[in-house]
């Protein structure tokens, strides 16, 4: 059996949570979600994850500060931004510091199967 | 005199004090007189008495010693009284006239140095004694005794003569105060007396010389009476015209004593001194005043030009000398204003007038001197307070009129020349003043001035000027009416420059407006971002299931409990969006549409009466024409005044950049065909591009740089939530109008359209103003 690349999910929005794990087992992912940065930081999934799907706005730890605690843990995990925020000059600015992605809520699969694609292949 | 007493018997006793008499002063009781009670004067009694006495000397002089006594006697109510008299050889006393008890010894006397009557002219002193022969063994002859003898000298020409005195035989009267003060005057009655006595003396040894020597001079002057008595006649007549004429000048004196006292006070009040100046003697003459003006030391020196030239002020004597000695040259009248210095440093102003008397060979000169030191002062505070007045009034950019609105005479400040940009030299008229006032202000001008033509008030307005140079004034006026003491009427006012201060709160105003539109637009966009927050959030969450389901029903096999699970899941996320609408709503959403009857006038005019300010900051002209009998329509209130508010302020904004012509805004309601009402905006705007009156009303369309393009949309909403029509029209001029109708009996319905309802949002004046 092939072992599925791991992505774990950060992002305070249930319906994130629980839609897309089953999304990505179909897109032949293995998925963790969690609910808060911290929360991913303080778990065993960090050295195991190939992708991060990061929410950027999240009450506590926001994603650009949990991307900017990897660095400092020199953890280069490949990171898709999703966020509700539809703004166009947030994306640029994201892509510019090193994100994979970012996709704007409400994303098709067709778009979260590509950006997965390009982290996991592409690193 | 005659020595009418016996020498003989009194030569035993010329020498007769004797040893062991008692001393002068144990028979005096002079210092008791003053304090005895007395009887309270009769002047009546001594009146008669001394009319009687006069009367006796005119009469019989040859009696009137013995009148004397008898009058004493009487009036004194003494037992005896008299007179003695000093001989001529001044060595003895002689009992001249007696009355009373002592009547008998009439004739007799006491030497010099040996009686009472000595004592009193020695000390020549009124003297009260009792019991004098204790000291004077003479008078023991003298009976009865006098238990009180109370003595009077008398004078003639300053030297005295004798006693007048009263005597008490026993102690049943006591004299007092009030007989020394009778005794007194009768005293000096006696001097009189005397002289009468004594001329009688003498001319009875001189009769009978004097009437011989008549005889013959009778004899001699008997041819010669005739002439004498035409003579005395004469002589009488020119007395009697010397008194005549003498009378006359003492009049005269008086009146010209009389006319100098009244020049003299008329100099001092009006503080005018007067002068004469004889030129060829260089005598002169001050008035009274004259010298007071000089300096009080001026008045105790005497008169003199050279003083005068050298009060003058050092800095005007010179100019003073010199037209002094120029009209003096000339013979002419002179009139000069200059200063004096006083001693002492006090300046003194004075205005001087000279006039010539050419008279030879003297040439001589009047004038006066006004002392105009207080008018001066007057003027001087006057000219300071002038001064300090239009110092103020350019500080505080004030100006001030008066204006009689009989005459349409105008009084200006310096100040107000300066603010309306006029001649000084030209005067101001109501013309002059009407072609400065601002165009578009003339009519509120006209009619405040035909407001004050009407009557007396007050009232406080503000108005524009238009400058030569294009420029505007703002003033704030504050007019005041008076009536003169002749009842004519006449208005004061004051007229500041407000200009800059109206340029401020112009633009504070438009910095205001424009930060609250910049805070409403940026809040409006973090409202709109955290709306699509909300929604996005189930909306990922439907698309991910969506895709999920769909992904695990293509799989073979497909895996029919995912899809349910996921299709569940999508659902559910479903009415996690629709619950965030609601909240949004519930968050957002306007109370309940109310229906009530509406007055579409009344509202129209509570909505001018709030954006009253706002149109006036724009300057906006406002003008309403609201139609009579208008149909009562049914509706909200509050949605119908945003719509009105909305349409005023879209008015007001496309006229913000229109100078070239009136910012003129009318607001009309007319009862329309259709039964209902109609109310329309007119403005002179900017006007309607013919291809933007189609996309007028949609939302988000805006010709405004800050609009959003939601007002007109929102309030088409509304309208047609009343059931009525919202349309807009170019005028045939500039500008456009937006009307909208309503039906008399729309029913305000509300429909709970979700699009009107957000559409409809909250607070009307704020959000409408920034969309």
């Amino acid at each position: 059996m092939v072992v599925r690349p791991l992505v774990s999910i950060v992002d305070d929005d249930e319906s994130v949570r629980e839609s897309l794990p089953d999304l990505l087992a179909e897109l032949g992912y293995a998925a963790e979600t969690f609910a808060s940065a911290e929360e991913f930081l303080a778990s065993d999934c960090i050295d195991r994850t190939r992708c991060l799907i990061l929410d950027m706005a999240m009450p506590g730890m926001s994603g650009p500060d949990l991307q900017r605690e990897l660095t400092r843990r020199r953890r280069a995990i490949p990171i898709v931004y999703i966020t509700a925020y539809g703004d166009d000059m947030v994306r640029p600015h994201l892509l510019a510091r090193g994100a994979t992605e970012c996709l704007f809520k409400p994303f098709s699969d067709t778009a979260l199967r590509d950006a997965l694609s390009s982290a996991c292949l592409g690193r | 005199m005659t020595d009418a007493v016996s020498m003989d018997t009194d030569a035993r006793l010329e020498t007769a004090i004797p040893n062991g008499a008692a001393s002068l002063e144990s028979i005096l009781r002079t210092d008791e007189l003053l304090d005895r009670p007395s009887r309270p004067p009769d002047y009546a009694k001594e009146n008669s008495a001394l009319v009687a006495l006069v009367g006796a000397l005119a009469d019989h002089p040859a009696t009137i010693l013995q009148t004397l006594a008898d009058k004493v006697l009487d009036v004194l109510q003494a037992d005896s009284a008299g007179l003695s008299l000093l001989t001529r050889d001044g060595n003895r006393f002689y009992w001249a006239a007696i009355a009373g008890a002592w009547g008998p010894h009439i004739g007799g006397g006491t030497p010099r140095n040996f009686g009472p009557c000595g004592d009193v002219l020695d000390r020549n002193v009124p003297m009260l004694f009792t019991h004098w022969e204790r000291r004077y063994p003479y008078l023991g002859t003298a009976l009865p005794l006098a238990e009180e003898g109370l003595l009077v000298p008398f004078f003639v020409s300053g030297k005295s003569v004798g006693t007048i005195w009263a005597i008490a035989h026993n102690s049943r009267r006591k004299f007092d105060r009030e007989d020394l003060r009778l005794l007194e005057s009768m005293g000096r009655f006696a001097s009189a007396a005397y002289q009468t006595v004594d001329s009688i003396e003498d001319l009875k040894s001189q009769i009978t010389a004097r009437e011989r020597a008549e005889t013959e001079l009778r004899k001699l002057t008997d041819g010669l009476e005739g002439q004498v008595l035409l003579r005395t006649e004469e002589l009488g007549r020119r007395n009697s015209e010397l008194s005549e004429a003498r009378a006359r000048l003492a009049e005269e004196k008086f009146w010209l004593q009389r006319s100098e006292a009244f020049l003299s006070e008329a100099q001092r009040l009006s503080h005018t001194g007067s002068w004469h100046l004889n030129l060829r003697t260089g005598k002169v003459a001050w008035s009274q005043e004259l010298a007071a003006i000089l300096g009080p030391d001026a008045e105790q020196t005497k008169d003199s030009d050279p003083l005068f030239l050298q009060r003058i002020h050092p800095e005007d004597r010179a100019t003073v000398a010199q037209a002094r000695a120029a009209a003096f040259s000339e013979k002419k009248d002179f009139e000069l204003e200059y200063r004096l210095l006083l001693p002492g440093g006090a300046i003194k102003h004075v205005h001087a007038v000279g006039h010539c008397l050419a008279s030879e060979p003297d040439t001589e000169y009047i004038g006066a001197v006004l002392d105009i030191t207080e008018r001066k002062r007057a003027e001087e505070e006057l000219r300071r307070s002038e001064a300090f007045l239009a110092q103020a009034q350019r500080l505080s950019r004030t100006g001030s009129f008066s204006w009689r609105v009989a005459t349409d005479e105008i009084t200006w400040s310096e100040q107000l020349y300066r603010i309306f940009e006029f001649d000084p030299q030209v005067p101001v008229t109501l013309a002059s003043i009407r072609a400065r006032v601002h165009p578009e202000d003339l009519h509120l001008v006209d009619h405040i001035v035909s407001w004050a033509r009407g009557g007396i008030g007050d009232c406080e307005y503000e108005h524009r000027l238009q400058m030569p140079d294009g420029g505007v004034k703002y003033l704030h006026l504050r007019v005041h009416g008076v009536r003169d003491e002749q009842d004519r009427l006449e208005y004061i006012g004051a007229v500041q420059d407000v200009t800059q201060r109206r340029l401020s709160e112009q633009a504070l105003d438009k910095a205001q407006t424009e930060l609250a539109h910049m805070a409403r637009v940026s809040s409006l966009g973090v409202l709109t971002a955290s709306i699509a927050h909300e929604v996005n959030q189930p909306l990922a969450g439907i698309i991910n299931n969506a895709n999920t389901c769909m992904r695990m029903l293509a799989a073979s096999p497909a895996n029919i409990e995912g899809a349910r699970e996921t299709a569940r899941r999508t659902i559910r996320d479903a009415n996690r969006a629709s619950d965030v609408v609601t909240r949004l709503r519930t968050l957002f959403g306007k109370k309940d549409v109310s229906a009530e009857p509406v007055d579409l006038n009344e509202i129209a005019q509570e909505v001018i009466a709030l954006s009253l300010a706002q149109m006036q900051r724009n300057r906006v002209v406002l003008r309403t024409e609201l139609g009579d009998g208008l149909p009562r329509i049914t509706g909200d209130r509050v949605q119908l005044q945003q719509v009105i508010l909305n349409l005023l302020l879209n008015a007001s904004d496309a006229m913000s950049g229109i100078d070239d012509r009136p910012r003129t805004l009318v607001v009309r309601t007319v009862a329309d065909t259709g039964g209902g009402a109609q109310l329309s905006v007119q403005d002179a705007g900017v006007g309607l591009e013919p291809q933007a009156l189609g996309r007028l009303f949609e939302a988000f369309y805006t010709t405004k740089a800050g609009g959003m393009g939601i007002g007109l949309s929102v309030s088409r909403s509304i309208i047609e939530r009343h059931h009525g029509r919202l349309w807009a029209t170019p005028n045939d001029g500039p500008g456009a109008t937006f009307s909208f109708s309503l039906p008399c009996t729309a029913e305000a319905a509300a429909d709970g359209s979700p699009a009107f309802r957000i559409a409809a949002v909250t607070d009307a004046e704020h959000v409408m103003r920034s969309l």
